[in-house]
């Protein structure tokens, strides 16, 4: 017995020496081919293919709802947009706030916010700025997709390394799809849940839960004593008065 | 000096075959001095037409061969396209007509790395506006003439004067002023080519009349001066293309297209110049033409970039009748200095190409769908921002960090129209902001801005109406 438990241990040093990539263990993440992005987040990072956003690629973030955070997870991503290459945004459902987005550092000038009116010209144009080569970053919100028109994205990040976020509902999870990552999103408290549904390597165990809005424990302190439903609310507010 | 000679003996026949994508059976004529055929395309040649048939046994052989009478307005301006595009590769060009272009290419061996790769390149761009030529090279350019036209092997280039001695006799008769008759007598006492006549004793030839062939053989050899008057590009660029038959089908427009835009670069290069707007007019037979206005983005002279736009515009359209042909116009070229070719890689590419992507998007999707933003210095939520059209997304700026109001939370999605709610919905987070402004443009504003929690913990920025009667809003996410 103990025999066979120390040959288990030198297998499993023999195996840990071996170069990454010359085997393949199902219990370690794949190796990214081609280089990452950090996200930004050590936690994420660490559970991810390569240690970051793949650059090459089709990523999904399913979220049911604006304002869980999904473009804050992005931000750290936005702030380093290099000068002459774009980020787009591609048919976003609301209004990118130019002062909030200017104050979290993102660089505006290289922001380019593309609305086409079909679902069929929100495609083409993605597949545009990706497969240009020139976009840091594309981000774009389908309003149909399927699965070839998925492939031919997928592709055509992959030729130009270029990172594609697709925003797409939390029902999309059930459909088969290209992606090399795809990803839930949900706000859980004043944290953004962060569920791997898909990644190259071993299914993620847990769920992460980000802070991706440092600002806002401190905007949250004084609301969780009393969160109370405004129609309840008794008397004026204390008040910030700007204007 | 060293002469590159563009010959091309089908040029009546390519100024119409040019522009078509499908070839149909075609045969040029010419009235003079008989109704007779001059130049067949392949399908024609196959059918057995030939060249010097009268057109009546060319209709007979053929019946479905499609007939043109030849237009020499039209060979001359191919021919005047063809030197102001050859402005890429040289700026001493001359015209010989009817259908010669010559080229003197001794300052620009070095640039193009020899004049056989200037031959190659001039081929493969010829063959690219749709004309195919006969090219040869020697230091005098009345040999380089002969030698195309005799279509001869190039050879050693220190033999040339050899090589020309071996040429037939009939070369004479092209670009000198040797007649008919001289070149007759001398094939009658016997000679082939142009050696045996210079063995000739010179007084005997010029007893006879044939002064004109020393001359030529002189001037071919480089014992003559010949001077060359040089062609001088037009300051604006003007280009017609007939379509072989009217079509409203994009691809057979872009095709010929393609030709207008080929020839407009090598104008622009030779010009050193570039454009940031064309016009591409396609012209109908019964109505008025229609305009494309094709805007670069940025002054360029790239035939790739300009054809990709024009294929943007051409899918986006649709015409009211058939094309007959196409018209290119340029008139405002802007001179643009030659980028240096860096050893590291091109700091500018990447620039260039998020402008290609930028016109790209415009010209499909139209000016108003791509825009820019930036803050704006105003509390109110809707004013506190600019929407910049595409023209502005040129300038490469980013928003001063400073003017930015970094204390207040603000979300990153704004409602357009903020969405009124049930006040039962959400619970408030936090404490109230009060913005209260624009009394003074009609857009006033008094509300109380609040976090809010929705359902799912979703982040909402809402706000409360102080008029009444005070209905609650919510107007941002926190995504």
């Amino acid at each position: 017995m103990g025999a066979a438990t120390s040959s288990l241990h030198s297998t499993d040093r023999a195996l840990a020496g071996l170069p990454p990539g010359l085997v393949w263990q199902a219990s370690r993440l794949a190796q990214q081919r081609g280089p990452v992005l950090g996200t930004g987040f050590a936690e994420l990072d660490a559970e991810l293919p390569g240690g970051g956003w793949p650059t090459g690629a089709l990523i999904e973030l399913l979220a049911d709802q604006p304002g869980v955070g999904e473009l804050s997870l992005l931000l750290p991503l936005l702030r380093r947009t290099p000068q002459e290459r774009w980020m787009a945004w591609i048919a976003p459902p609301f209004l990118p706030y130019a002062p909030a987005l200017a104050a979290t550092g993102v660089p505006l000038g290289r922001l380019l916010l593309i609305e086409p009116q079909h679902p069929d010209q929100i495609l083409w144009a993605t597949r545009q700025a990706v497969s240009s080569g020139s976009c840091a970053a594309v981000l774009a919100w389908p309003r149909r997709i399927d699965a070839a028109a998925l492939r031919r994205l997928q592709l055509a990040a992959e030729d130009s390394a270029t990172p594609l976020f697709l925003f797409r509902p939390r029902a999309a999870a059930t459909q088969a799809s290209p992606a090399a990552l795809r990803i839930a999103l949900a706000a859980e408290g004043d944290r953004l849940r962060v569920e791997i549904l898909k990644r190259r390597g071993p299914p993620a165990a847990l769920p992460l839960c980000l802070p991706v809005r440092p600002w806002q424990p401190q905007a949250s302190a004084s609301g969780s004593e009393s969160p109370a439903a405004p129609g309840s609310r008794a008397g004026p507010p204390a008040l910030a008065i700007v204007g | 000096m060293l002469w590159l000679a563009l010959i091309l003996p089908e040029l009546p026949l390519q100024v119409f075959s040019r522009a078509a994508t499908v070839e149909d059976a075609l045969a040029i004529t010419e009235a003079q001095p008989r109704p007779q055929i001059i130049a067949a395309n392949p399908l024609a040649l196959a059918a057995g037409v030939r060249p010097g048939q009268r057109v009546a046994s060319a209709r007979a052989i053929a019946p479905g061969l499609r007939l043109q009478a030849r237009v020499p307005a039209l060979e001359a301006e191919a021919l005047a396209e063809i030197a102001a595009w050859a402005g890429t590769y040289t700026p001493r060009i001359s015209l010989a007509p009817p259908d010669a272009v010559l080229l003197e290419i001794s300052t620009s061996l070095r640039l193009f790395g020899g004049a056989g790769v200037i031959e190659a390149t001039v081929r493969s761009g010829l063959a690219r506006l749709g004309f195919q030529a006969l090219t040869a090279f020697a230091p005098t350019p009345l040999a380089a003439r002969w030698f195309a036209r005799s279509a001869t092997p190039p050879g050693p280039a220190a033999a040339w004067l050899d090589r020309l001695d071996t040429l037939p006799l009939a070369v004479l008769a092209d670009g000198t002023d040797v007649r008919g008759d001289t070149l007759e007598l001398l094939h009658g006492i016997g000679l082939a080519t142009l050696g045996e006549v210079r063995r000739l004793p010179a007084a005997g030839l010029a007893r006879r009349q044939a002064q004109a062939v020393l001359a030529a053989s002189a001037r071919a050899r480089g014992e003559h001066p010949d001077p060359k008057a040089w062609f001088v590009a037009p300051p604006q660029f003007e280009r017609e293309i007939t379509l072989p038959a009217p079509t409203s089908h994009t691809e057979p427009l872009l095709f010929a297209a393609r030709r207008l835009f080929a020839s407009l670069s090598g104008w622009l290069q030779g010009q050193h110049a570039a454009v940031d707007r064309c016009r591409l007019s396609l012209l109908h037979e019964h109505a008025s033409d229609t305009v494309l206005e094709i805007v670069t983005g940025r002054p360029s002279r790239d035939e790739a970039r300009l054809v990709m736009l024009a294929r943007e515009h051409l899918a986006a359209l649709s015409l009211p009748a058939e094309v007959a042909g196409l018209r290119l116009s340029a008139d405002n070229p802007a001179s643009l200095a030659p980028r240096p070719d860096d050893l590291f890689g091109d700091p500018a590419r990447a620039g260039e190409s998020a402008m290609l992507l930028l016109d790209r998007l415009r010209a499909r999707l139209g000016n108003g769908t791509v825009r820019q933003f930036e803050p704006h210095a105003d509390h109110r939520p809707e004013s506190a921002w600019h929407m910049t059209g595409a023209e502005g997304a040129r300038r490469a700026r980013s928003a001063p960090a400073d003017r930015v109001q970094a204390h207040t939370t603000r979300p990153l999605w704004l409602l357009r129209a903020p969405r009124r709610l049930d006040p039962h919905a959400f619970s408030l987070l936090g404490e109230a902001e009060r913005i209260e402004s624009g009394w003074w443009d009609e857009r006033d504003i008094r509300r109380d801005y609040y976090l809010a929690r929705g359902p799912d913990d979703a982040l909402w920025w809402v706000f409360r109406e102080l008029d009444p009667p005070g209905h609650w809003y919510v107007h941002g996410y926190f995504g």
